[in-house]
């Protein structure tokens, strides 16, 4: 070829790939994430000196570019032991708000309820992404030697994408449309958006959070008003579950790895009991202004505002309580027990 | 237990506390009352929605808060860093569309690739295998981090386009664990990692999105969508023709946003058209010299040629077409996004047949 450069047949990198000779089947579930840790290929580092982007288990270049920029590089800040298995989970049960859902059962609704559910919309709408946008900022600042729990926040970029998708499609399938906006995830120092921390973010977002989000939407075959509703709240508390499951063995991993950490993560703690859990992020927490709607929702119109409302009481005490499991699971109980935390007494003050 | 009965046992025990009568601010402020969006044949999709005001996306939305388009305001509330605020910078009027296309298309590499149907392959290709996919591997994890790094800057006004690209990241991550697993489930394992030329100029594009997309896509995108399709043709088995084929459509799908949202960007920008063409002058050398780069060509010519005996001819042979097609892709997409390359990098001109060659630069 004229001009064409010399282009012969290299074969000296197959004596500089990396381990060789591995042969996974695949298992009663496929063949997952879980399988193909094998061998050096399985086998994580303490602290990733990964900078080049390779794939863990690959060999090296030493001239290959530092192009990474990967701050997050400590197993112990990022790593969790069921990464795989949430992440695989999370493939396995997607669904598409467009198909999925049966639109066609909603009815015409009264004005009241229309409203409440719309605004209820509204505030999904707003905060679902925050669990989109954060969890994406992280992605790329983290090593991709712990690419397992990358994928599971990756998954969890795409779930909310879908969550943030079918509060919409509701607040516009039937009469109500969007209404105003809370505010609740504003730029507020302290609040999930501003974490300088992996940890400190992942408890915040995942277990007070999503935490709460998730014992909300649980409670969705009440808050629901028809087979549509109630489904787009099953469904989204099934993803849910996957992203406040990550916080708590992420937390679970760190108090088992990283006992010089317990103090800071309880002063997350501190102020997730004091601030989010009761604030507006909190769609059923005391200072929210959907508490209002829900309560509506809940009883089934303005006219049964109380029943409604005590309704939404009892939702508040059980987000409490799956709060309170959680952090024990975590390996953080000791706090319910000492008076350090608020919680218990919240709890007795709603029995 | 009936609805009732579940809802006595959960007021039971709070039946005492007084409630305080709402205040109901929260109502009132729909701007559009009376929207009622019907589904379609294919289900509601997210661009269905986009009626009356709920389909007006301005030019620029200054809002640094998560004010979904077509809510009401509520002022005072501090910004978020959205830093991507303006329609040109990320928009592409197909994003509604292909991201209900990707939800529908969702494929699992655990259950949906028939990996019982691997068997051994000789040494010399199961070793250009590995090798050539970890380089691929390379160029999806460069594409999920510029995705993710810019799609959480995107201001909610543009919310299509940002749910598009979280998709478009979890399914990058989907092809790095298919061959992952194709690597480590057939007596191999992986190859030496990328040289990395492109991948550095994709993540050190931080100058804006449309720029990281004019390198991953109208730059590099169409070199990967040509390994797919050769690599598909090439399958060994029904395993790894099941990757290559979702991975193709996968792949098209981020094409085809990446074009419609370069001809928008061009066409609301008078300095856009020019800006690319700089870059590409600057990124036809680099993209040139990964083409060239002797493990992941010689690895390709190997798996097409069969073993190293057959690459040296047949496999290089087809390397030099797949070269030659993605190099035509590339300038046709060029051509119809209105942007001038009837002289391109000598590096990259040289890798076309002699007389197919247009008028090289010197730069680079
Ligand atoms: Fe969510
Ligand atoms: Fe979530």
């Amino acid at each position: 070829m004229n001009g064409a450069p010399d282009l012969e047949l290299d074969t000296a990198w197959m004596g500089r790939m990396g381990e060789w000779g591995t042969t996974v089947r695949p298992g009663k579930r496929g063949l997952t994430l879980e399988d193909i840790r094998i061998g050096g290929y399985g086998e994580l580092p303490e602290e990733s000196d990964n900078m080049s982007g390779r794939p863990r288990g690959a060999a090296e270049r030493p001239e290959a570019f530092r192009i990474g920029g990967y701050t997050v590089r400590s197993k112990r800040e990022i790593w969790l032991e069921n990464a795989t298995f949430l992440y695989e989970e999370a493939l396995q049960r997607q669904w598409s708000s467009a198909t999925d859902i049966p639109w066609e059962t909603i009815e015409p609704l009264p004005d009241d309820i229309e409203e409440a559910e719309c605004a209820l919309c509204t505030f999904f709408n707003e905060v679902e992404f925050v669990a989109g946008d954060v969890p994406a900022r992280w992605v790329a600042n983290i090593s991709p030697d712990f690419f397992e729990a990358r994928n599971v926040l990756l998954a969890q970029v795409q779930d909310e994408a879908r969550h943030m998708d079918v509060f919409r499609k509701r607040a516009l399938a039937n009469g109500g449309g969007l209404t105003r906006v809370t505010g609740a995830t504003s730029g507020f120092v302290g609040g999930i958006d501003l974490s300088r921390d992996f940890t400190e973010m992942s408890s915040r977002m995942h277990v007070s959070g999503e935490g709460a989000v998730l014992s909300m939407f649980r409670m969705g075959e009440l808050v629901g008003q028809n087979p549509a509703e109630k489904r787009m709240y099953r469904l989204c508390a099934q993803d849910e579950a996957r992203h406040v499951a990550f916080g708590i063995m992420h937390l679970r991993y760190l108090h088992a790895t990283a006992p010089d950490r317990h103090e800071e993560i309880e002063a997350y703690l501190d102020e997730a009991e004091n601030l989010s859990l009761t604030g507006g992020t909190n769609p059923a927490g005391p200072q929210a202004e959907t508490s209002e709607a829900l309560a509506i929702l809940l009883g089934g119109g303005k006219q049964h505002y109380d029943e409604g409302f005590r309704i939404l009481l009892a939702i508040r005490k059980r987000q409490l309580k799956e709060y309170m499991q959680r952090v024990k699971s975590a390996g953080f109980g000791e706090r319910f027990e000492n008076g350090r935390s608020p919680v218990p007494g919240r709890i007795a003050a709603l029995c | 237990m009936t609805q009732a009965s579940r809802v006595k046992k959960l007021t039971d025990s709070v039946s005492h506390i007084e409630v305080s009568p709402p205040r109901l601010q929260w109502m009132g402020h729909s701007r559009q009352w009376g929207t009622r969006v019907k589904k379609g044949e294919h289900g509601l999709r997210l661009g269905d929605l986009n009626v009356g005001i709920y389909g007006e996306i301005p030019q620029h939305w200054e809002d640094q808060s998560r004010r979904p388009r077509g809510a009401a305001d509520l002022p005072g509330m501090p910004p978020l860093p959205y830093h991507l605020r303006s329609k040109h910078q990320l928009w592409a009027d197909s994003a509604a569309d292909l991201y209900e296309e990707a939800i529908q298309h969702r494929w699992i590499p655990a259950t949906d690739i028939p990996w019982s149907e691997l068997s051994p392959l000789p040494d010399d290709v199961e070793r250009a295998m590995c090798q050539v996919l970890t380089e691929l591997m390379q160029a999806a994890n460069a594409e999920l981090e510029s995705i993710t790094y810019w799609q959480e800057q995107m201001s909610y006004g543009y919310h299509e386009v940002k749910q598009f690209l979280a998709v478009a990241a979890l399914t990058c991550a989907r092809h790095i664990d298919a061959f992952r697993k194709r690597c480590l489930a057939n007596g191999g394992g992986l190859g030496l990692e990328s040289r990395g030329r492109m991948n550095r100029a994709i993540l050190e594009s931080r100058g804006g999105w449309t720029e990281a997309v004019v390198y991953i896509y109208l730059l590099r995108g169409f070199h990967v969508q040509n390994q797919y399709r050769l690599l598909l043709a090439h399958a060994h088995n029904a395993a790894e023709r099941e990757i290559f084929a979702n991975c193709l459509a996968d792949h098209s799908r981020h094409m085809s946003y990446a074009l419609d949202h370069l001809k928008y960007a061009i066409t609301q920008q008078a300095s856009q058209a020019a800006i690319i063409q700089t870059l590409l002058s600057l990124g036809e050398s680099t993209l040139a010299r990964d083409i060239q780069e002797p493990v992941q060509r010689s690895a390709l010519a190997i798996v097409f040629g069969g073993g190293v005996e057959g690459g040296r001819q047949e496999g290089m042979a087809t390397w030099r077409a797949m070269v030659r097609q993605s190099i035509h892709d590339y300038l046709d997409a060029c051509e119809w996004l209105g942007i001038k390359r009837n002289m391109i990098q000598r590096r990259l001109n040289a890798l076309l047949p002699p007389d197919e060659q247009l008028v090289p630069t010197e730069r680079g």
